[in-house]
């Protein structure tokens, strides 16, 4: 007996041992920071992790990059590209392991910003911006910013692009023609019936209303949390969080749902199907749902190859989600925080190194025709980036199809949004996360059905309803308004 | 000591041939034991890297596994991943065992590895390929049962939002896939048993189901009891592809298809707590060790050679 405790002693006192040495590894370099590097001469290293299917052509891009921000800034770029159904599981082992990086991409949908912000993962940045990013806070719309504070304090740099999100009724030109279809006066879920019936009736192989499991009808709310039943009324004056199950308005739009299915305007999937993508290959479809920006139409048309039209389904509203689209944080272990910092300063400031990531080598990759505008060379399937993610838009090239205004468009576009009345309020989960994994599966289970009209509310909604309670939504509800409460006093709304 | 090193010297061949397993054993199931010490704290990341975000997290002791035991879902998940484990273990046992003796049996040799062939092929689909295969005779509009049930004048069945049918297709679905593996340890078993044995039987008259039934089975028995003692341990983990992909993550059929990994899989995505994962691993395999000491504390008293330890 004696001699077993011994040696489970031992054991323990070997693994101590053991982590004790891993994590003096780990902890090292940090300090050692300074001493003549981050100059032309003798340059850091970034090591930049993004989103979008890895490229051929990254690495030569980035020599290329380097060469120019050693000479501006004193740091080379290293781009590590994760694909992006695996993003956001690879960046969070990453990050929990304590891989070096130092700048992440994040967005309320690919790495979740706020969460990994509040977990420790990225590095506060207010000092920061005011010493090294002050081309940032010139150039980029201040809603932003304001918007993609957590706690106060801000984690990330957002690009500059759509800053409010509508949506929108798409149509499929084609089929509308040939059916006689009038998109004008159309903007209600209940003012489709007639279109989808008559497509219904003449033309049984197509889908009417095409959706996938991610659709939820529009109602004026903005969610407390995305696709959660807690929600606020969009021109709320008392910021009272509803469970928007329990709303008028998303009642009668589910009813209307229900009766789309029954009539078969809706696919009779729709509740398990991933991704209309079929559908919109073989263009057998009349019309769905979808987030605009300027020119979307445009852009619709052309990756499809049949021209599609989009009338509005909402306001333009600011919330929290659309200023989170796409953000750059600065990792909490970064080595070179404040070079960093002046690398997003000049990727959001700098045409030249914004359109260099943007598209590549000049005259491999692409080739300019003006001074503003770019055509494509066949290399440029190498070096197929996301524009979107990788900072400032409204300094990127225009490309052949775009008109000359394209960024204006998208400015008026910016100005005519309307905040939501919770735009930046943030929720904390950390007190209700137990509960919180429970009514998210509670969600899983009703949420696509009922969205897409599968299931008729009559019967499942009193029964959704019941079992988000017993999951414990209202506690989460009544803390989230506990702390909207709060923020609510703090910011004198 | 010396009896120790006189031990190591007498059986180096042994421990050498061991000694990759040992090595792999030790870097991925010990050496990852100490990490379950995060299943009491709220993990959250330090600069100083991955060890000091360990030791700098707050402890919460048992926090992390109330979600699993708050709501009424605690129930149906842990019904749902126990009964369907025993199917699988009680059907894939009688169907293995049941494959391999008529395999073994078959005159043909050619013939024989044709349809093992064929029975294995399964095993290395991975659960996303057998989802489609299985929508493609389960599809409302599309799908093969439903236009056979139109040939015979009756009404499509909405396969995916109907859970009534979905403990008999998951269990199929996963026999189709497993029993093939399954039956090729036991066919090896078989192969190994002593010819002499059949022969003195044939000669003392004993027909074919006779000696099935008194050489081939009671033969097996120390096989088949260890390799269900291993599932026994396994029995709190349910096979996540299967229960996620297959039904497609139909919401309508959680009632019949929510076992506790796909729970903890729903309930974490958003949140990405490690330490709420690592509880509910933990709790999976304190659980299947129990379980597994248990079954074995019970076969040692029936039969003390068929036991693991």
């Amino acid at each position: 007996m004696k001699k077993g405790k011994k040696r489970v002693s031992l054991a323990i006192s070997m693994l101590a041992a053991f982590s004790l040495v891993l994590s003096a590894c780990g902890g090292g370099g940090n300090e050692a920071a300074s001493g003549g590097e981050g100059t032309a001469e003798k340059p850091v290293d970034l090591i930049w992790y993004t989103i979008g299917t890895p490229q051929k052509d990254v690495d030569k891009v980035m020599t290329e990059v380097s060469k120019y921000t050693a000479e501006k800034i004193g740091a080379n770029v290293t781009m590590k590209m994760i694909d992006w159904g695996d993003y956001q599981q690879k960046m969070q082992v990453l990050v929990a392991s304590g891989e070096p990086m130092d700048i992440i991409f994040t967005s309320s949908g690919g790495f979740d910003y706020v969460q990994n912000a509040r977990k420790g993962a990225f590095m506060e940045l207010d000092s920061l911006i005011d010493e090294y990013g002050k081309g940032i806070k010139d150039t980029i719309n201040p809603a932003f910013l304001e918007g993609s504070k957590v706690d106060g304090h801000n984690y990330a740099i957002p690009a500059n692009k759509e800053l409010p999100q509508q949506e929108v009724w798409r149509f499929n030109k084609n089929v509308a023609d040939e059916y006689g279809i009038k998109t004008e006066g159309i903007r209600t879920l209940n003012s489709l019936e007639p279109l989808l019936k008559t497509v219904k009736d003449k033309a049984p192989d197509i889908t009417p209303f095409a959706m996938d499991k991610n659709y939820v009808p529009y109602v004026p709310y903005d969610y407390v949390i995305q696709n959660l039943p807690m929600a606020v009324k969009l021109d709320t004056t008392d910021y009272k969080i509803v469970n928007i199950l329990e709303t008028p308005e998303m009642k009668e739009a589910l009813t209307t749902m229900n009766k789309y299915y029954k009539a078969g305007y809706v696919a009779p999937e729709a509740a398990t199907t991933g991704s209309t993508t079929d559908l919109m290959t073989s263009g057998k479809w009349l019309l769905d749902r979808a987030q605009t920006q300027p020119l979307a139409d445009n852009s619709w048309s052309a990756s499809y190859g049949y021209p599609v039209v989009s009338t509005p389904a909402s306001d333009a509203i600011i919330t929290n989600n659309s200023v989170q689209g796409s953000m750059m944080a600065i990792s909490a272990n970064s080595e070179y925080p404040e070079k960093a910092m002046e690398f997003l300063n000049l990727l959001n400031t700098d045409p030249v190194l914004r359109n260099m990531v943007d598209s590549g080598i000049e005259g491999t990759h692409y080739n300019k025709t003006a001074d503003n505008r770019v055509e494509n060379l066949p290399e440029a399937k190498n070096y197929d980036m996301p524009s979107y993610s990788l900072g400032n838009n409204m300094l990127l090239y225009l490309n052949p199809n775009d008109p000359e205004n394209k960024w204006d468009e998208f400015k008026t576009f910016n100005e005519a949004g309307v905040d939501s009345p919770i735009l930046s309020f943030n929720f904390d989960p950390k007190n209700v996360s137990s509960e919180l994994a429970a009514v998210q599966n509670v969600k899983e289970q009703f949420w696509s059905s009922l969205m897409t009209g599968t299931v008729d509310p009559k019967t499942y909604l009193p029964q959704a309803i019941e079992k988000f309670n017993q999951a414990g939504l209202e506690k989460v509800m009544a803390e989230a308004q506990t702390q909207l409460d709060a923020w609510k006093a703090e910011n004198n709304k | 000591m010396g009896n120790f090193l006189r031990n190591v010297s007498r059986n180096k061949a042994l421990l050498f041939m061991v000694l990759p397993g040992a090595i792999w054993f030790f870097f991925f199931s010990y050496l990852p034991l100490a990490g379950t010490i995060v299943a009491f704290k709220e993990y959250r990341v330090s600069r100083k890297g991955f060890w000091a975000s360990i030791f700098n997290s707050e402890w919460v002791g048992w926090d992390n596994f109330k979600f699993l035991f708050s709501t009424e879902d605690a129930f149906v998940i842990t019904r749902n991943t126990l009964l369907y484990n025993i199917a699988f273990i009680a059907l894939g046992l009688v169907f293995s065992v049941l494959m391999a003796i008529i395999l073994s049996e078959l005159v043909s040799r050619k013939m024989s590895k044709i349809y093992q062939t064929g029975m294995f092929l399964p095993y290395f689909l991975s659960w996303v390929i057998v989802g489609y295969f299985v929508f493609s005779f389960l599809s409302m509009d599309r799908g093969l049962l439903n236009q056979m049930l139109g040939w015979f004048g009756m009404e499509p069945v909405q396969w995916y939002s109907d859970p009534k049918y979905w403990p008999y297709i998951l269990v199929f679905v996963n026999l189709w896939k497993m029993v093939g593996y399954n039956s090729v340890v036991y066919l090896a078993a078989i192969l190994g048993i002593d010819r002499s044995l059949y022969e003195a039987a044939m000669i003392d008259g004993a027909n074919k189901w006779q000696q099935i039934r008194r050489i081939t089975i009671p033969m097996l028995k120390p096989i088949i009891t260890i390799m269900t003692l291993l599932a026994v341990g396994r029995i709190f983990y349910a096979d996540f592809g299967l229960f996620y992909q297959v039904p497609r993550d139909s919401g309508t059929l959680y009632a019949v298809t929510n076992v506790i990994d796909t729970y903890v899989y729903r309930g974490l995505m958003t949140t990405g707590e490690i330490g709420m994962s690592a509880a509910a691993g933990l709790y999976q395999s304190v659980v299947g060790f129990t379980l597994v000491i248990l079954a074995n504390y019970a076969v040692r008293r029936i039969d003390k050679d068929s036991s693991l330890f």
